[in-house]
């Protein structure tokens, strides 16, 4: 009980630093939010006059003390407050609320189909004589390297442009969502791939393979419900990570595919220096990262019982 | 990376290229309704702006007092007629009667003049203002269907300028009684359709307006949109953007790759729109560095072959524009000003050493006095600058260096540029940037002389020339157009000899239309698509 409230407790401290030092970075950034505001509503590059930026200053408080900039934001997040967009002119709640769905369910879409095919890969090819072993080596070795973008135009062309299966700009339904998914995690399965075969080949040299083969346990078998489990951990490790960086990566696949998502929103909102959104998705991704370590936590007991009992 | 990407996603398309257009000219049944699915690039922030993203798409809701017309005359719109004050100071335009704004209130002359000192005192338009400031007085509703406006001093370029998006009229009482957040997502006009659904970071879902009676002279049509709805998406990547229409998931395409061009034109309906204003020209910081002498500035001009970079880098689509000020799409353009400074190495090394840059250092690079000639060359990249465009400059870069110039190539976030980082002369040499504007009064808006008690921040080669200001105040005064282009045209000729800004190339808009959809167009003064007289053939 104490140490899951020690959890929840740094969990929030956590949350809440990384708001603040994206609040702090975020000012640090050269260049005057109401002169970006102003170009942005012209499309300009240029400076402004004292009487013509002062209405903006007013307004959002730009010229207020920083303490007290800072004070409003944090105060303001404990009461559910993430602020206004300066450019949307709507709350930074419904700027990302719409497009947290579309984000969560590629991310997470991706990382489960990233398993899939690394657990797969892992089964069917660890071991299995030199030639099958080196190709899914080297498989996973050359999706770990792809970059994003290449991954998901060549899939637009071949899937959406011939062959005409899956849409280009598919929005959020489901046959929409395939190819942006398998953009993403195609090069995360490669990642996970690696690191689960290295795992996976020491522990086949394990006594206790040869144990459990010794009575008579099918290869299949010792490999699923013995092998395997030991082999994924370190995968499971990387995947608290993964799913964190790709909520915030997802920008690339959200491009390709005209598909909402928090990605995208957090580009442009650095962009035109929109501070309420940038700190606001930071915090989500916060929140995601933490949740997601919870997780894997939880699911690191569940795999290894020693921990658990500790 | 991208542009492998390009060329292998143009291969595919052609591939499959028998079921795509070839009877782009043909005839078929025009029908009724449907939906126009229109990719776009970028998503505005709000539908209503002074940016030209946000004119695109509010043209589509608002309205305006009169358009352009493809001869670059004015035509009438919510307007029907207009007369001038003899003393060139007062327009009174008379309103098209019957007119109603989507809300149900009625387009009059009160309305207009709200419209008008929102943008100029309330910071309604920050591009409508600068359009006609100082020149703008006030407008006054003399009666309903009459409203006056009045200018301190004669200002032809007036009407042309009133043409563009930012002068998009909208409800006074839609505006006043809603919140900021619904005025910036449905802005309440007249036009042909209404803002149905906004979802963000998707679409844009524009319904005809069934009561639409206000169409301008120019549509090609009379009555309300012929389409249902038009679905704005925004695909930013043109890969996909650009394949959308051969599987048939778009019908219109903006910015349609320089590489796939040549494909499109063979399987579509092509519109080419060169944006008359400020070109993609530098600013030459004229103040502060290498370039406050103006015999290394003319080097600069003469030190690359500008115009085969331009070609090679956009596949030959984008026109070479040689004139720094205007372009050759602006009434009022001087061509032969454009033929100045094509590329001559010989010239630009002995420039440099007339103005003391004789010595060499260890990588090639010209001294004076110790100091190397290095230059900071800052660009937007990513949004003023594509790909395409940096390589641009990268071959232009490599040209420089011959000549003794160490150019550094500074590419810039829209964050840093549009924060102000590179404002100050002290931050770059040059930067290449554009504004488009139907009138070559743009050059007053950008040359205006810089003063501490009205300081011009446009004026980013910080050039300060009185002789060009009297040209150009002169110009934009004078009534008959022949002698206000050759007034413009001399203005040109001064920025040009003084080398106070260098050409690059056109902005250009261009899009690619599905065979089966006829009479999409574009206005005149910025490029931006009309889908009121669309529709479907089967």
């Amino acid at each position: 009980m104490r140490r899951l409230l020690f959890k929840v407790v740094s969990s929030v401290v956590v949350v809440v630093a990384a708001a603040s030092i994206t609040f702090f970075a975020q000012l640090a950034v050269p260049g005057d939010r109401a002169t970006a505001l102003m170009n942005l509503q012209t499309g300009q590059e240029k400076l402004w006059t004292e009487q013509e930026l002062a209405p903006l200053n007013q307004k959002y408080g730009f010229d207020d003390p920083l303490v007290v900039q800072y004070l409003d934001y944090v105060t303001g997040l404990f009461r559910g407050d993430l602020g206004t967009s300066y450019t949307q002119k709507r709350p930074v709640t419904e700027v990302i609320g719409g497009q947290l769905l579309p984000s969560l369910t590629l991310t997470v879409a991706a990382l489960a189909v990233a398993w899939l095919l690394a657990v797969g890969m892992t089964l069917l090819t660890v071991k299995r004589g030199r030639i099958l072993s080196s190709l899914g080596s080297a498989w996973e070795a050359l999706t770990a390297s792809l970059p994003h973008y290449w991954v998901g135009v060549v899939l637009l062309v071949v899937f959406a442009v011939q062959l005409r299966i899956f849409p280009i700009i598919g929005g959020t339904g489901a046959l929409g969502t395939v190819l942006p998914v398998l953009t993403l995690a195609i090069p995360l399965a490669g990642f996970l791939g690696q690191v689960t075969r290295d795992e996976f080949t020491h522990v086949l040299e394990q006594p206790f393979v040869t144990t459990a083969r010794t009575r008579g346990m099918s290869d299949l078998g010792v490999r699923l419900r013995h092998v395997l489990r030991h082999a994924v951990l370190p995968a499971v490790t990387l995947s608290g990570w993964a799913l964190g960086a790709l909520v915030s990566g997802a920008v690339i696949a959200e491009n390709i595919f005209g598909r909402p998502g928090i990605g995208q929103v957090l580009v442009t909102a650095v962009n035109t220096r929109d501070l309420p959104t940038v700190c606001g998705i930071v915090l989500v991704v916060a929140v995601i990262y933490v949740v997601a370590n919870l997780l894997v936590d939880l699911v690191y007991a569940l795999i290894d019982p020693r921990l658990a009992a500790r | 990376m991208r542009r492998t990407i390009a060329g292998l996603a143009l291969l595919a398309l052609a591939g499959c290229g028998a079921n795509g257009g070839a009877g782009a000219s043909g005839g078929g049944t025009p029908t009724t309704g449907g939906t126009i699915i229109y990719g776009h690039v970028q998503e505005p922030p709000c539908i209503f702006g002074g940016w030209i993203q946000q004119a695109y798409i509010s043209r589509q809701v608002l309205d305006g007092l009169v358009t352009m017309d493809e001869d670059g005359s004015v035509k009438p719109w919510l307007a029907t007629e207009w007369t001038l004050s003899p003393d060139d100071t007062k327009y009174t335009f008379t309103l098209k009667e019957g007119v109603k704004f989507t809300d149900g209130t009625p387009v009059d002359a009160e309305a207009i003049a709200w419209n008008f000192d929102y943008w100029e005192n309330h910071g309604g338009n920050g591009t409508a203002k600068v359009s006609i400031d100082p020149y703008f007085k006030g407008a006054k509703a003399i009666d309903a269907t009459h409203v006056e406006i009045s200018l301190h001093r004669p200002y032809p370029p007036f009407l042309p300028l009133i043409t563009q998006g930012y002068f998009g009229i909208q409800s006074p009482t839609a505006f006043k009684s809603r919140g900021e957040k619904e005025n910036c997502e449905k802005p309440i006009g007249s036009g042909g359709f209404v803002v149905k659904e906004w979802k963000h970071g998707e679409e844009v879902v524009l319904a005809k307006n069934p009561d639409y009676n206000s169409w301008p002279a120019t549509a090609k049509h009379e009555g309300p949109a012929i389409v249902d709805e038009v679905r704005w998406k925004f695909v930013a990547d043109g890969v996909a953007r650009y394949a959308s229409l051969s599987t048939g998931e778009s019908h219109v395409v903006y910015e349609v790759p320089t590489v796939n061009w040549k494909d499109a034109q063979s399987r579509y309906q092509t519109i080419r729109y060169i944006t008359p204003g400020k070109p993609v020209s530098f600013f030459i910081n004229t103040q502060v560095g290498p370039f406050s002498d103006k015999l290394v500035r003319q080097a600069f001009a003469y030190g690359a072959d500008r115009k085969a970079a331009v070609e090679a880098g956009f596949h030959g689509v984008i026109p070479y524009e040689g004139n720094p000020s205007v372009s050759q799409a602006t009434p009022g353009y001087d061509a032969e000003v454009a033929k100045a400074y094509a590329y001559d190495a010989a010239k630009a090394n002995q420039l440099l050493d007339q103005a003391g840059w004789t010595a060499r250092g260890a990588n090639g690079t010209r001294t004076k006095n110790g100091q190397p000639l290095a230059v900071k060359l800052v660009y937007g990249a990513g949004f003023i600058f594509t790909h395409e465009g940096a390589t641009v400059l990268q071959v232009l870069q490599e040209q420089w260096k011959q000549i003794g110039f160490a150019v550094e190539l500074v590419p810039a976030t829209q964050a840093e540029l549009w924060g102000g980082k590179y404002s100050d002369p002290s931050t770059f040499d040059a930067t290449p940037s554009y504004w488009t504007s139907p009138s070559s009064a743009i050059l007053w808006i950008v040359w205006r002389p810089s003063t501490k008690d009205n300081p011009n921040f446009n004026n980013r080669s910080f050039f300060n020339n009185d002789t060009l200001a009297k040209a150009i105040d002169q110009a934009n005064g004078e009534a008959d157009p022949a002698k206000a282009n050759a007034l413009y045209g001399e203005a040109q000729k001064i920025i040009q000899d003084e080398a106070a800004g260098i050409g690059l190339y056109t902005q250009n808009s261009t899009y690619a239309v599905a065979p089966n959809l006829k009479d999409v167009w574009l206005e005149k003064s910025q490029g931006e698509p009309v889908f009121t007289d669309a529709y479907f053939v089967k």
